[in-house]
């Protein structure tokens, strides 16, 4: 997958880039319009990180100008100002991502793995997830594990659904909130950690392997090997 | 938008100005017509005397020349009847009995000598005996057997006989019923036109003035960019606009001045703290044990950084009445669901139960992420305050066109010392270790929103806040009941 990432704080271009590039994209970093306009010119990338403060010209404009020039990968709009420019929700309209910084990493991934996913031809929907010896059945919405019924409420089915779906990659507890609850909420409290102590209280019995691990000040992940 | 510009006539300052208006101008009409019919009554009045006046003078003098002979009666008799001819105001067609004037001649002494007229004359002679009339001022007398007064003026002749020529006044009064019945007629038209037409102006006049209080409704609660309509005529009204308009200005000015601090502040502390985490979040990938440690405290005081900034800029934004919202329909009663739902398990844990007293679905214009903030906040306060063993309970109800949020609890309730001035910054309680920005958030989003945060404590025990958040965007819409 080849990104381009275009940041003009080196400090955060230079965090970003190393990252992604662990986290196996190719990436090209741009400091700022011009030269990530020349960098689109000659290469073709499969989607580009973008933010919105730019020393050269607006974030926004150098997106639409990409545009022009043929580039149809998706775009991930960071931006550090309060407001969400009325452009950039027409950006979003158009199949494109917004994050604000501050970010966790965690997060940034997942939203560009969604926004490739979203571009690659879907494939049809599995009814049935399955991570390790953990299996979903996402029609009579049961979960088992090693054969074993597990009994959850439709909550806690919805957020393990959740966890497997991203089984190796860390979830974050905003990711968590957004996607399980829909809501973008920072609470000071562990509200959602007691969820996922619940959870596991139910899918990590005695004896067996603990599949849900705590990454302290990151977030979640389920282990999938 | 349409339902909500349809505007009820009914419900218009329009009518009350017409009406004052029609009611001053029905009385004075009125009053002009009642001294135009006092002039012409008083006139018809003193026409009706002079003739009688002069026709009872010539009679008199016919009387005194005429020989006392045989003839004197019939000559006498004709020239009255002639005289009754000439009587004014006469209604010329109709058979009514000719009883409009009598004429009647007395003797020396006082008897009835020579009557023309209808009937015999007795009563007639009678009235003129009850009333003392003196020659040449023209009197009323009411007839036994007539409704209407005759009007009867005296002459004296030589040989002492005494002449009287009464005339009824019923062709008088006709004439001014006419004149009344006309005018009433007219006036009604006039006064309808009238109201009409004040109606009319007053509301196109105050149609204008709708028009600006909508466009300044909308604007102030969502769009400063925009401006009121405004006239090309030099009037009250289009002062108004241009006003306003010219107000805006220095409002939107300011606003985007408060914006561009914000976003600057914003831009300035978030870009630091961004490169912060991502190196704190790299590190934390390699470091092992205590190092761990001490960086996920790190990243944690980072993200409570970031939140305390977020909230800071909103509440600082909030109480410029300068929060930029994203309106969409919001279900209060399915995001209290949610939120219950998220932290019940937390609570519990607490010992600590919860429950909600809703109806139902209650749709509201609201900006969703800032209301998921905003309770989210008030769950997180029950959370942390609470005691064990106590129960938290919501009830959502709708208003009028508010929708009411009211937050129970039977613990505590607010320290009496800052229970005063919980919804300001920086106010929080000993025991807290947040800082001090929950409720004055709280009060932020439901102030941006148009409604209103109050909070006090019950009795005998325990803690409540009410949100009150109106269901549409526009509160102040004139079609909307106040």
């Amino acid at each position: 997958m080849r990104l381009l990432l275009v940041e003009d704080e080196i400090d955060i271009q230079h965090f970003l880039k190393t990252s992604l590039e662990e986290a196996g994209y190719q990436v090209d970093a741009a400091i700022d319009g011009q030269s990530a306009q020349r960098l689109a010119a000659d290469h073709l990338y499969d989607i580009l990180v973008v933010d919105l403060g730019l020393p050269d010209q607006d974030g926004i404009g150098l997106i639409l100008r990409l545009r022009q020039m043929g580039v149809k990968a998706p775009v991930l709009i960071l931006s550090a100002r309060r407001s969400v420019d009325d452009r950039v929700r027409g950006l979003e309209q158009g199949g494109d991502d917004y994050l604000t910084k501050p970010f966790a990493l965690a997060e940034l991934l997942a939203r560009l793995r969604n926004l490739l996913k979203r571009n690659s031809p879907a494939g049809s929907e599995a009814t049935r997830l399955r991570v390790l010896d953990l299996e979903l059945d996402l029609l009579r919405r049961e979960a088992s594990r090693g054969g074993e019924l597990l009994q959850l409420t439709p909550q806690e089915f919805v957020l393990l659904e959740y966890l497997c779906r991203n089984a190796g990659r860390v979830v974050t507890r905003s990711m968590i909130l957004d996607k399980v609850w829909g809501m973008r909420i920072q609470p000071d409290t562990n509200v959602v950690d007691v969820h996922i102590y619940r959870l596991r209280g139910k899918v990590d019995g005695k004896g067996q392997q603990p599949l849900i691990r705590t990454l302290r000040g990151v977030g979640y992940v389920l282990k999938d090997r | 938008m349409s339902s909500k510009t349809a505007d009820p006539p009914l419900r218009s300052a329009a009518w009350r100005i017409s009406l004052w208006a029609t009611l001053a101008y029905a009385c004075g009409t009125m009053m002009a017509f009642a001294g135009l019919h006092n002039f012409v009554a008083r006139d018809l009045q003193r026409r009706n005397d002079a003739w009688l006046s002069g026709e009872a003078g010539t009679l008199a003098d016919v009387a005194e020349r005429t020989p006392k002979d045989a003839l004197y009666g019939r000559v006498v008799s004709e020239v009255a009847e002639l005289a009754e001819k000439e009587v004014p105001d006469r209604l010329l067609s109709g058979p009514t009995p000719d009883d409009a004037v009598f004429f009647l001649q007395t003797g020396a002494g006082g008897a009835m000598k020579l009557w023309v007229g209808a009937g015999n004359g007795r009563a007639n002679w009678q009235a003129i005996q009850s009333a003392v009339i003196t020659p040449g001022s023209p009197t009323d007398i009411d007839v036994k057997g007539f409704a209407i007064p005759y009007r009867v003026a005296a002459a004296a002749t030589n040989d002492g006989s005494r002449i009287y020529l009464g005339l009824s006044e019923r062709d008088q009064l006709r004439v001014l019923r006419h004149l009344r019945q006309r005018f009433l007629f007219l006036w009604l038209l006039l006064v309808l036109l009238g109201f009409g037409i004040v109606f009319a102006t007053t509301r196109r006049m105050l149609s204008h003035v709708r028009k600006i209080t909508q466009a300044a409704s909308r604007i102030g609660h969502s769009d400063l960019t925009a401006r009121v309509p405004t006239t090309n005529r030099n009037d009250e009204v289009s002062h108004l606009a241009h006003t306003l308009n010219h107000m805006l200005e220095r409002i939107e000015n300011a606003m985007h001045q408060l914006h561009t601090i914000t976003d600057a502040l914003a831009h300035d502390l978030r870009s630091p703290l961004t490169a912060i985490r991502g190196k704190l979040e790299m590190s934390l990938s390699t470091a092992h044990g205590g190092q761990a440690e001490s960086i996920v405290s790190a990243l944690e005081e980072v993200d409570r950084l970031t939140d305390f900034l977020n909230k800071s800029l909103d509440v600082a934004e909030a109480k410029a009445d300068a929060l930029r919202l994203i309106r969409s329909p919001v279900d209060l009663d399915e995001v209290l669901r949610i939120m219950i739902n998220l932290y019940e398990p937390s609570l519990a844990e607490k010992n600590i139960r919860i429950a909600l007293d809703s109806r139902g679905p209650l749709k509201i214009e609201a900006d969703e992420g800032l209301i998921h903030r905003m309770l989210a906040n008030l769950f997180d306060n029950e959370l942390k305050h609470l005691p064990p063993g106590h129960s938290v309970r919501w009830k959502l109800e709708s208003a009028g066109r508010s929708a009411l949020l009211t937050l129970e609890d039977d613990g505590p309730g607010f320290d009496p010392e800052i229970a005063a001035r919980l919804f300001e910054r920086r106010v929080k309680g000993n025991a807290s270790n947040g800082h001090g920005l929950g409720m004055a958030f709280v009060d932020a989003v439901a102030r941006a929103h148009g409604g209103s945060a109050t909070a006090c404590n019950r009795q005998p025990a325990g803690a409540r806040i009410v949100i009150a958040l109106p269901v549409s965007a526009f509160p102040f819409a004139p079609s909307a009941s106040r």
